[in-house]
This record gives structure tokens, sequence and C-alpha cells, in this order.
């Protein structure tokens, strides 16, 4: 570090060039601020290159793959002898996927003016950063910072991740070989969606979950759905089960578990991933320097505004409490830029929408049927099934269904969940009914088109007023709980 | 189509008779033309055509009473011609009234708006969540937004204006604090205006400020609390002879020495004989609250008008203490430099007007308070003593006190003790904790 370095003048620095840095940058590039953006490594964060986008492109393929198998139903004849995959043809195809949109963000980031410096960013002061390029240490003085550096996967001491057999998620996407065998700690939301496109390519998977049931933060009558999926593809499930120990001889991990209904056992796998969870990445940016505060676990608290206890200095994304989920993060960086910019900009929603990647998918916004009850909510409840919609049934997804949780007084929608195919798209209608504040009886006079599986939204909300077409509804007393 | 509905036209107005209706079914009406008449309780409105268009139907009839909200009648304004054929409703009543919907607050439960319409408060300067909606089950519309900003508007302008000084804030903010107020209303100049009428030249000055809070706060202390006052008359020879001997020990210590750090000692030890004086009602509960603590206000002069900062705990405090603070705190008001700390928590307030003149007063109580002392001018007087004619230094004092609370004969007996302490000064020793 050179002392007494001139130091580049900038309206904002952004810190971190994932899904809320890099949105925050642009927009802030939009409304005719300097922006630098600093990231450490490639633009698009963990998001684009380790996390949501790569791990879907293995999802997507993992499907397709498995979808062989049952083609013969359908009528197609594949040519005889057993069909392959092999994952370094997809890492090409995966990376030619990230590399599209990580030029389209680089792009845009140019296109809007913002300067992008690659480099770690440490805070020198309440108006200086330092940012560590390759071989050089330059310096930004800035009026307003944005901190969006995101999180890492949570590995316990005990588990040390070594690339080669204890592996991280970032690990399992960068294998160039689908594994004999898997063993999976964590039956959360990343575990189950690699577990089951690890199961779907081939390998033999096992998934530890210290909770009561897999996926314990989705409602348990969806995670039924996924469970019984997953029995289906062969992999075992096991819960309230603890790791302990792990060793790693010849090429295998070695996995001592106890359980109270098995006591102890021991799991071994060619690889083991760890999916425990996930830690804020605020330890080594210099916080202290500029005296932001943060919580006992790392996570810095944020007004709705998105600024810290300094009020120039913002926070977004997966560094402040909340789910860890990219459009979290993106929402909140465009509302501090246009809070910087001046504008009267609110994270102002409840109705934060999320979607599982597993087989069946999960989808949902807003309130679950207990967590309504438990706000004192009377509530009605309807749901309709998948195998009652046509375009399921002709696509060989019969499986799942929608739930619609309304307000019983006022009708108000309360919660949308889906569990089945294509969930993750289907959500979008929920999350516009909540934030327009609509009525079940917005959904069922709506015209859905036909045959859509969107059709499944209209039928559910028709099933709560007990009328829907395509299912015999029950009793009015029954339906109104 | 058009729906026209009955809209708020006065403050806060809930319905309206229709007077009389301008128009018929068929008719061709022009954008702005009269339709309606309708009266309130405050006014009489005449409204007008939104649009241009035919009128399809009209839903009300002279003489009926309809609420805010209601649709009156419907313009087709020849811009969707599909919804001309759907049969409309005999009669548009909104079926939300119905439900007994509660404003949603914390997490799920926020005020119903679209994301739209929630920007759009923020951009306003609204807290939503403030807004009473009047969409289908309480949802807050754009014209609700509107509506709450004009009633604002017209029930408190200019607040916090640019130019208020220091004083004029801290008094706005302390209000605003009390009202529980959520929006910060916009800039309205108001300038001086000077006006001849046929009587002579009238300056019309806007009321506002510290002024206005003045007036305000009084009004609601006259109008709340039943006053009464009692005079007495005190010798103040021995207490001018104290004062004389302490002032240069004061001086050498750089202390102001007044009287004031006295009346103030001989206040708290009558105050904690008479519990009732350190008091206030709670009107909401009908509790009477006795305070077993003594912060004593001082009414104090400030160029924009009077203000009260208060001395904590005046009871623990030794006569050369409260001299110090009473200068420091005269000093910050004169500034404009208080902060709400200094003005709020009073128990019972000293307006010591006596330094400037006046005989008598019947001090205004500063409500929550249930009493207050005016201190007026020391003179020599001709005074009876021991049957003789003497001239002694004397001082009229003002007790205005809460009548529902103090009866006259407490009052009374409650000025004598302070008198007794004050004619005799070393009895503010004895009593001295």
């Amino acid at each position: 570090m050179v002392v007494g370095e001139v130091a580049v003048e900038t309206d904002v620095v952004v810190i971190g060039g994932g899904p809320g840095g890099y949105a925050a940058a642009i927009r802030l590039g939009q409304l005719g601020k300097s922006v630098v953006l600093i990231e450490k490594e490639v633009l698009g964060g963990v998001c684009l290159n380790r996390g949501c986008i790569p791990s879907k492109a293995l999802i997507h393929t993992a499907g397709e793959y498995h979808k062989l198998s049952s083609l013969n139903k359908l009528g197609i004849q594949l040519p005889t002898g057993k069909s392959t995959f092999h994952m370094s043809s997809w890492q090409t195809w995966k990376s030619s996927v990230v590399a599209q949109l990580n030029n389209g963000v680089d792009y845009l980031c140019q296109a809007n003016g913002v300067t992008v410096v690659k480099g770690a960013a440490t805070f020198l002061s309440s108006d200086r950063i330092g940012v560590e390029t390759s071989g050089d240490f330059e310096t930004y003085k800035f009026k307003q910072a944005i901190i969006a550096t995101g999180s890492r996967p949570f590995i316990p001491p005990f588990l040390k991740t070594d690339g080669e057999s204890i592996l991280d998620s970032t690990d399992m996407l960068a294998l160039d070989e689908v594994p004999e065998t898997l063993a999976i700690i964590g039956g959360g939301y990343i575990g189950m969606e690699l577990g089951m496109a690890f199961a779907k390519l081939g390998s033999q998977v096992t998934v530890i979950e210290a909770a009561e049931r897999i996926l314990p933060q989705t409602a348990a009558h969806l995670s039924q759905e996924v469970l019984k999926q997953a029995k289906q593809l062969g992999m075992t499930v096991k819960i309230a089960t603890k790791v302990e120990k792990a060793e790693v001889a010849n090429g295998r991990v070695t996995l001592a578990c106890t359980s109270v209904k098995n006591g102890s056992e021991s799991i071994t796998a060619h690889k083991t991933l760890v999916t425990i969870g996930r830690v804020p990445n605020t330890g080594e940016l210099g916080l202290a320097q500029v005296g932001v505060e943060m919580d006992e676990r790392g996570y810095i608290p944020v007004t709705s505004t998105g600024s810290t206890n300094k009020p120039h200095i913002f926070a977004i994304g997966d560094v402040t409490p909340g789910p860890a989920l990219a459009h979290r993060a993106t929402k909140q960086g465009i509302v501090a830029a246009e809070v910087i910019a001046g504008l009267p900009s609110s994270v102002d929603s409840p109705y934060v929408p999320y979607v599982i990647f597993t087989e069946p998918q999960i989808a949902g916004v807003g309130m679950t049927r207990e967590e309504a009850e438990l706000q004192g909510y009377s509530v009605k409840v309807a749901a309709f099934p998948y195998r009652a919609n046509g375009r399921a049934l002709a696509m060989d997804e019969g499986e799942g269904f929608a739930e619609v949780i309304v307000d019983q007084e006022s009708h108000l929608l309360l919660g949308m969940h889906v569990v089945g195919a294509d969930a993750s798209n289907l959500i979008g209608e929920g999350v516009l009914a909540l934030e327009l504040a609509a009525r079940v009886e917005d959904v069922a006079l709506t015209m859905h088109p036909h045959p859509t599986l969107s059709e499944i939204w209209l039928e559910a909300a028709e099933a709560v007023l007990g009328h829907a077409i395509h299912i015999v509804n029950k009793s009015k007393v029954a339906v109104n709980k | 189509m058009v729906e026209f509905k009955l809209p708020d036209v006065g403050e806060g107005m809930h319905e309206g008779e229709i007077v009389k209706v301008l128009v018929r079914t068929g008719e061709s009406v022009q954008q702005d033309q009269p339709l309606l008449e309708v009266q309130t309780d405050k006014v009489n409105a005449e409204l007008s055509a939104p649009v241009t268009g035919i009128i399809r139907e009209i839903f009300i009839a002279e003489g009926e009473t309809v609420e805010v909200g209601t649709t009156l009648l419907v313009i087709d304004a020849g811009t969707d011609a599909k919804k001309e054929e759907t049969k409309l409703p005999e009669k548009v009543v909104n079926p939300e009234k119905t439900v007994n919907f509660a404003p949603a607050r914390a997490d799920y439960r926020r005020s119903l708006a679209t994301p739209y319409v929630r920007q759009l408060a923020r951009e306003m300067k609204l807290d939503i969540e403030l807004v009473t909606g009047t969409g289908a089950a309480g949802r807050v519309t754009e014209e609700d937004l509107r509506q709450f900003a004009n009633r604002l508007q017209k029930a408190a302008p200019a607040k916090f204006p640019a130019t208020a000084t220091g004083n004029e804030r801290l008094l706005e903010a302390s209000t605003v604090a009390v009202e529980t107020e959520a929006v910060v209303q916009p800039k309205t100049g108001s300038a001086t205006r000077v006006a001849t009428s046929s009587q002579g030249e009238i300056e019309r000055l806007p009321l506002k400020g510290i002024r206005k809070k003045i007036a305000e706060h009084m009004m609601k202390s006259v109008t709340i609390i039943p006053h009464v006052t009692s005079v007495d008359e005190l010798e103040m020879d021995q207490l001018r002879a104290l004062r004389e001997k302490l002032k240069s020990h004061a001086d050498k210590r750089n202390i102001k020495l007044t009287f004031l750090p006295f009346f103030i000692k001989a206040l708290v030890i009558a105050l904690k004989e008479f519990p009732t004086l350190n008091a206030s009602i709670d009107e909401h509960t009908n509790e009477i609250l006795l305070k077993r603590f003594y912060h004593i206000g001082i009414a104090t002069d400030t160029p924009e008008g009077l203000i009260v900062p208060v001395i904590k705990d005046a009871d623990h405090k030794s006569i050369f203490q409260l001299a110090e603070e009473i200068d420091q705190l005269a000093r910050l008001a004169r500034e404009g430099k208080l902060t709400m700390e200094h003005i709020t928590g009073g128990t019972f307030t000293i307006s010591n007007v006596g330094p400037i003149g006046g005989l008598q007063a019947t001090p205004i109580i500063n409500h929550p308070e249930v009493a207050i002392i005016s201190l007026h001018k020391m003179e020599k007087r001709w005074v009876v003593r021991e049957d003789g004619g003497v001239i002694r230094w004397m001082m009229n004092l003002s007790l205005s006190f809460d009548h529902r609370l103090i009866d006259g004969v407490t009052a009374v007996r409650f000025t004598n003790r302070i008198k007794e302490l004050l004619e005799d000064p070393n009895l503010l020793f004895a009593e001295m904790v």
C-alpha cells in the first residue's frame, strides 16, 4: 500500500458484482451517478457463476436425461443400447451459458457507465476504500457505498472441504464425472436439488438431514411430494441424523453418523457434499473502520431503504438478515440505488417468493396455512391437483398440487403455494396477485389460458369458493374449516 | 363507461344529500357541465361531469342521502363500445362496506395497496398505514392518497417551515411527536400582508411557529381546566437580606444569584407537603397522577415568545446549583438551543414576571400540570405591623390551580406555606435535604 496515494473520486462504490451489486450499479448509472463496481472474481456473483444458473443447467440436463427412460411409454423407441451422460461435455455447455450471461452483465455495466474494478475491497475510512487488484492497490473516495458481498457455504471445521472428496456446492458443479456414490450432508433446498439431479444422472445418493424432515423450511405437505419422488429415484433419506466425523481414505469418504432411531452408523461414499447453510461475507471488509454494525452472526442489519447504522453505507442481499435469495438482493440493490439518488424507494413488501428446483419443483409466496393461523387469521384453504389439469397430463406431469390460502372474512389472498411441474414459473402469478392485494375472486374471475398449467390457480381459487369445475368440491362446511 | 361516484367535497365528509339532479338519462353532457348539486353539513357543492359523453343511467334521486364513494350515475364517454352492452346493475352499492376489515400493520398485516400506490405514497411523503382506504376490502387508492394529503394540508399548513428557528422546530417536533403525526408537510410560504380596511390600516401576520403553538396550548389548557386564581402578599425583607449576604459568595463562584432559586426551593418544600399540587389528571382513565418527582418549569421569554425550560429534580439541588442551572437554561432558550429534553417533563411551573412589573395576574396553567405560580413586582409598601405602620419590601404571588383536583382551602394553605418559608428563609435551611 502506498501511503498518501491519490484516491479516485466517485459518487458510489458497490462492493460485489452479484445479482444485487450489479443491479444496483446499473441503476445508479441510469440515475446519473458515477459508480465503481468492485468484484473480487467474476461479475454475476455466486448466482450466475456457481449457484442458481449452473445448478439449473445441471438440473435441466438431469431432467432431460432422466426422461429418456419414460419415452417408451410415449411411443418413442430409442436405438438399443444404454444412453450415457458425459459431465465433462456438460461442463463445456454450462461454461458457455455462464459466459454468455457474464458478457451480458459486463456489457450492461459498460453501457450504463459503470466502472468495473477487479480486486478485493477493504474500507480504509468512512469515505475511502482500498482495492487490491492484481499487483496494485487502488484507493477510491466515495460519497456512498453499497455492500453486496454475498455469502459462502458454511462448512463446519470437522467437515473440512478438500475439493476432492468432501465438496461444497461450487466444487460439486465443477465435477467432470458423475460420482458413483454421493453422500449429501444437509437436506435443505440446495442438498435436495443437487441430490435429485445427481440421482437422475446415475449416482447412488444418500441425504443426511439433522431435522425431522427434508426441506425443513417448507410446509410439510409440500415437501412430502418431493420425498415421494426422492424414494422413486432410489435415493436414501436419513432424517434426524447427525454427522459427527468424516474420514477420507482410498478415495472414499466415511461419515460417522448418529440418530436416535438407528444409533451409530457409518455411511461411505465416493464424494460427500456439504450443504448445511451459508454465512455472510462480511469478515474481511474492514467494516470496523467505518463503524458499520453487524449482528452476532455477521449479518448487517438494514432499514427498508437498505441503509446500515451509518446512513451513507448501504447493505443488500445475503449480507443482510433474511432469506439468501438472488431476487431479494436485486430488489434491495435497486432500492438502495434509488434512495442514494434521492428517490423515495423502499423494500416494503413481505412477499418474497421462494422456488425450489427439486423433483417436483416447489414454489410459493405469502403465508402457509400454519403461518396464517398463527397470525390470527381464520382461513379458507383449497388445493387443486395436477392430475386434474389436462395440460399436466399431456406433459406426463400429473404429480403435485396448487394451494391457495385466503382470509375467511375478506377473501383476501394470504398465500399461494405450488408443488409440481414448472412450479417455479407458475408462482409469478401468485406474487403479482398478493402484491396487488387481490382477493381469491380476482383470480377465480380471471380468464386463464387453456390448456396450460396456469389453470391450476384458477381452479384452486374456485375451489376455495366451492365451485371448481374439474374436481368434485368438498361441501362448503368442510371448505370453511 | 365512466362511473361517477360521490367524491369527498369537504373535509372528511362521509355522506351528502343530493339536492338537485340537473341531467336526465340519455342526455349528452360536456366535460365540466354541472350534473348534480349536493349538500353536506359543511358545504353546498355543484358536481360537474368529468368527461364528455352521454348519461346512461342515474342511480340516485333528489333528496336522497348517499355515502361518499357511491356511484351516482354512469356516463358513456364512447370510448369502449363493448362494455355498453353489459347490463349495469340496478344500483351499485359498495359490497365491501359490509366486510369488517381491520387495517393491517406488521409484516403481512400491512395496509392494502398496489406497489404503484405505495410508491406514490412515498413520493407524496405520506405514511400509507395512516390512510383509510375506500377501495375494495379497504384498499388504499390513488384518490385516497390525494384526499388524505388535501385534508392534512388544510388541517396543518406549514409544518416545519424552512425558516423555523431552533425553538420553533423544537416545539413543532414536540407537538408532532405528541400527535403522532407521521407526515411531513410540504412547505407553504405565508408572507406578511398589509391591507387597508375602511377603519384604517391592518397588518395581517401569519399565526405560526411558536406563537401558534402557544396559542394552541393555552386554548387547550383553558378549555380543559377550570382555573381559579388566589393572590397573596409576601414580605421579602429577610429574603432580600439573605440574598445580599450570599451574593458575595455567589459572585466569587461566578454565579448569578437571583431570587428565583429561593422561590423554587420554597416551592418544592411546599409541593412535598401538598402532593395534589404536583400532579396531573388522566382524563382518559379518570385517574389522578401524583408525581413523586419535582421538575420545575421556568417560564422564559425568548425573542419568539414564551418557552418553558424545566429544572429536573429541583428538590435535590442547592440554591447555587439552581442558580447556575437557571442561568444556563435561560441562555440556551434565548439562543434557541434548547432540546426536547430541556422542555419536557415538568410537574409545576413558575412564572417570574416580577422583574418586569405587574401587581397580580391570573396565569394559565401549563397543561397537564394542575397549578402555576406567578411572582410579581417587589416594592416598598406601607404595611401594618404590631398595630403600627411600617415600610416593608412586599411582593404579590398569584397561584392558579385546577379546581377539579384542588379546592380553595388547600390552595391557600399551600401559598401560606410558601409565604412562611420565604418570609423567614431560615426555615428554608431547616427543611433542606
